[in-house]
């Protein structure tokens, strides 16, 4: 390690920012492949981001099973807005990273004959998913870094990727990132030949559980000159608000061991909208159908666990937690009382937006990769059923670690002038030296998360909202310029808000520009399909600060389902829900 | 005991032994050393997300964690249609 005044300056092959399974997995990989690798996280790893809180529920391809049955479900549901050749890559990825589960004996549910128990995951009929513990999976796949000499970096809040040119958007390329140390604000830069962004989902902090995923690599590679794709799908729904408070493993675990959902009256609900797949249908069509009972008069909803199976209860002391409120002291009780619960609806990206990737996780940036949630998951389009967004963390990972190892070995360090160092580290410490400001950073949090509003009004958008909800991000934006932090936590909460407000300025911004409902994207200005935005919606940086769209054909190289021709208007089925036009909804 | 928090978040000095696993589990920083006691104080409770990791990994169960000390920014629609629950 180099010295520069104020500064540590570390040279790595691979650097891997944020470590969940996608980042994980690309730093067991590449350090499989012989490269140096570096894996930073603004927490700990095996303790950070989406994946530990994840309800653990992973897609689970065996051997045996047939993957073009696997893969037309996928397709299909994902109304074929997919890179058909990511799909295959998915499920056969997934096959051989299941065995590595089995492989470190992280605990996975099993039937009395000791096989794996598989049910179908919510959103599919044919697909399976499983049942496991994911903390037991961060800790072990830490323990599996550090034995092949990766160096994990933790409490390291990485605030800009480096540029080879010193300029943003960059024309030449990604060198590395800049950040500093939580705990003692030392500025760290890492040159590294490889970059890859694993930094999780694009979430509001303070709305969901997983309050460190802030979109900070998506806003990063934005700045940088990266693509992000379909940022308007970045809105969606999950059950987490009431479930907190009954300490629930998560929604998908418990329909998937048989828990209804019933309204006021004790209505199963979910027969009206979808009475194939019930509880378990797409989560938008579940969040919609909720709204529409609550404006109807027929809340609160409840979740029934009196129908679930035994082990529903024994799989949450072995796989959840044993000190669950829902197994020990919670008034009334679960197994015969119904509990309240409650959708949210905003920005929960779980790869139906973000970077976009090739097969080999490459972004539009030279130099740059990504994986996990921060990226486009190509293999299922809009649509995420339980356990595809988990599969794909560790799948896309494992690609991006392999591509960005292998182009390294060909690979010099690009040489990055001195003066942008240090104009990045006074860019990045700055709000420690100013003078108190009004606003602190948690008002700005406070400011976007007013942005997501209830279910009702969140789900229901048009163009004047979506104008309102921009300026807010753009007055939240001018405010992180300003705004003083008080210490180093602060200031990582300040950083943090800069990247919400980037990355839901972007969603908004890709909102306006969508003039039509799709899947779960509904405008009530412009309510019906068009056949016209089947395709890639691309949003990039111009040098200038103005964002630029694009539409993309989706590829044509690997298709094994064919779409059926496009069919003009149509409501998309939230607006059918929300209007009580879902009988044709049902039928189709 | 170190309690900031109103009683929502606690830790029991009387058995916890310094080991800091709970300052590593916090995905959000609110726990922190102090240098001075060798013991972990919460330092941000502002920020705790209730995500029981803490508490979870903590060897001598000298944390102990409610619900209600939720930092959830998250406006609710039971309470926009006035419904309680």
């Amino acid at each position: 390690m180099e010295r520069a005044a104020g500064m540590d300056v570390l040279e790595t092959d691979v650097l891997v920012i944020g470590g969940g399974f996608a980042g994980c997995w690309a730093a067991l990989r590449a350090a499989d492949l012989k490269a140096t690798v570096t894996l930073v996280d603004k927490a700990y790893v095996s303790r950070s981001g989406a994946s530990t809180m994840s309800g653990g529920i992973t897609t689970c391809p065996l051997d045996s099973d047939d993957l073009d049955t696997w893969a037309e479900e996928f397709i299909v549901r994902g109304s074929y807005m997919c890179d058909q050749r990511w799909t295959y890559q998915l499920l056969e990825g997934q096959r051989e990273r299941i065995k590595d589960y089995i492989r470190w004996n992280v605990p996975i549910s099993r039937t009395a004959d000791g096989s794996i128990r598989r049910f179908a995951s919510r959103g599919m009929v044919n697909v399976r998913g499983m049942q496991y513990q994911p903390k037991v999976a961060m800790r072990e796949l830490r323990r599996q870094i550090t034995a092949r000499g990766g160096r994990i970096l933790d409490r390291l809040f990485i605030t800009e990727l480096l540029t080879a040119d010193g300029e943003w958007p960059t024309r030449a390329g990604i060198a590395g990132a800049v950040g500093f140390d939580v705990y003692t604000g030392r500025f760290v830069v890492i040159k590294a030949k490889r970059t890859i962004v694993s930094t999780g989902m694009i979430a509001m902090k303070g709305t969901h559980r997983v309050d460190n995923d802030c979109g900070d690599g998506a806003a990063m590679a934005f700045r940088a000159g990266g693509r992000l794709v379909d940022m308007e799908f970045t809105f969606g729904g999950t059950f987490n608000v009431l479930m907190k408070k009954f300490d629930f493993p998560s929604y998908n675990v418990a329909v998937a061991h048989g828990a209804r959902l019933i309204n006021a009256h004790g209505e199963r609900f979910m027969q009206q909208y979808d009475p194939e797949r019930l509880e378990r249908s797409e989560l938008s069509h579940v969040v919609a159908a909720f709204a529409k009972e609550i404006v109807d008069g027929r809340g609160p909803v409840y979740v029934d666990l009196r129908h679930v199976d035994d082990s529903y209860w024994t799989d949450i002391a072995k796989l959840h937690r044993g000190g669950s409120i829902l197994l020990t002291d919670h008034v009334p009780d679960p197994k015969t009382n119904p509990l309240p619960i409650e959708p949210t609806w905003g920005l929960w990206a779980s790869g139906r937006s973000g970077l976009q990737i090739d097969l080999g996780g490459r972004t539009n940036l030279f130099g740059l990769l990504a994986a996990g949630s921060v990226a486009k998951n190509d293999a299922t389009g809009t649509h995420a059923s339980a356990g595809s967004p988990t599969a794909f963390c560790k799948v896309s990972g494992w690609h991006a670690g392999q591509t960005a190892a292998t182009e390294a070995r060909e690979s010099q360090h690009p040489a990055v002038a001195t003066d942008v160092l240090t104009m990045l580290r006074e860019q990045a410490l700055a709000p420690l030296y100013r003078q108190p400001t009004r606003q602190a950073a948690d008002d700005l949090h406070d400011d976007l998360a007013r942005l997501e509003a209830s279910v009702v009004n969140g789900m229901i958008l048009n163009a004047e909202k979506l104008a309102r909800m921009l300026a807010t991000t753009e007055a939240v934006t001018v405010a992180t310029e300003l705004c003083r932090a008080d210490d180093l936590h602060d200031l990582v909460k300040l950083h943090e808000a800069r990247n919400v407000a980037a990355c839901s300025g972007v969603v908004y911004r890709s909102a306006l520009d969508r003039t039509e409902s799709r899947e779960q994207f509904f405008r009530e200005d412009f309510p019906m399909t068009e056949p016209s935005w089947f395709c890639w919606h691309g949003a990039t940086l111009r040098r200038d600060g103005k964002v630029i769209f694009d539409r993309q054909d989706f590829p044509t190289e690997g298709v094994r389902f064919v779409p059926p021709p496009p069919e003009a208007g149509g409501l998309g089925p939230i607006g059918a829900i929300i209007r009580g036009e879902h009988a044709a909804l049902v039928q189709a | 005991m170190s309690d900031p928090t109103g009683g929502k978040l606690t830790i029991n000095f009387d058995t916890c032994t310094g080991c800091s696993l709970c300052v590593l589990a916090c995905p959000v920083d609110v726990i922190r050393m102090d240098a001075a006691t060798a013991k972990p104080v919460i330092a941000y409770p502002r920020d705790c997300q209730v995500c029981y990791l803490c508490e979870d990994d903590c060897p001598t169960h000298s944390i102990s964690l409610s619900h209600d000390i939720s930092n959830s920014r998250r406006y609710s629609t039971y309470d926009e249609f006035g419904l309680k629950v």
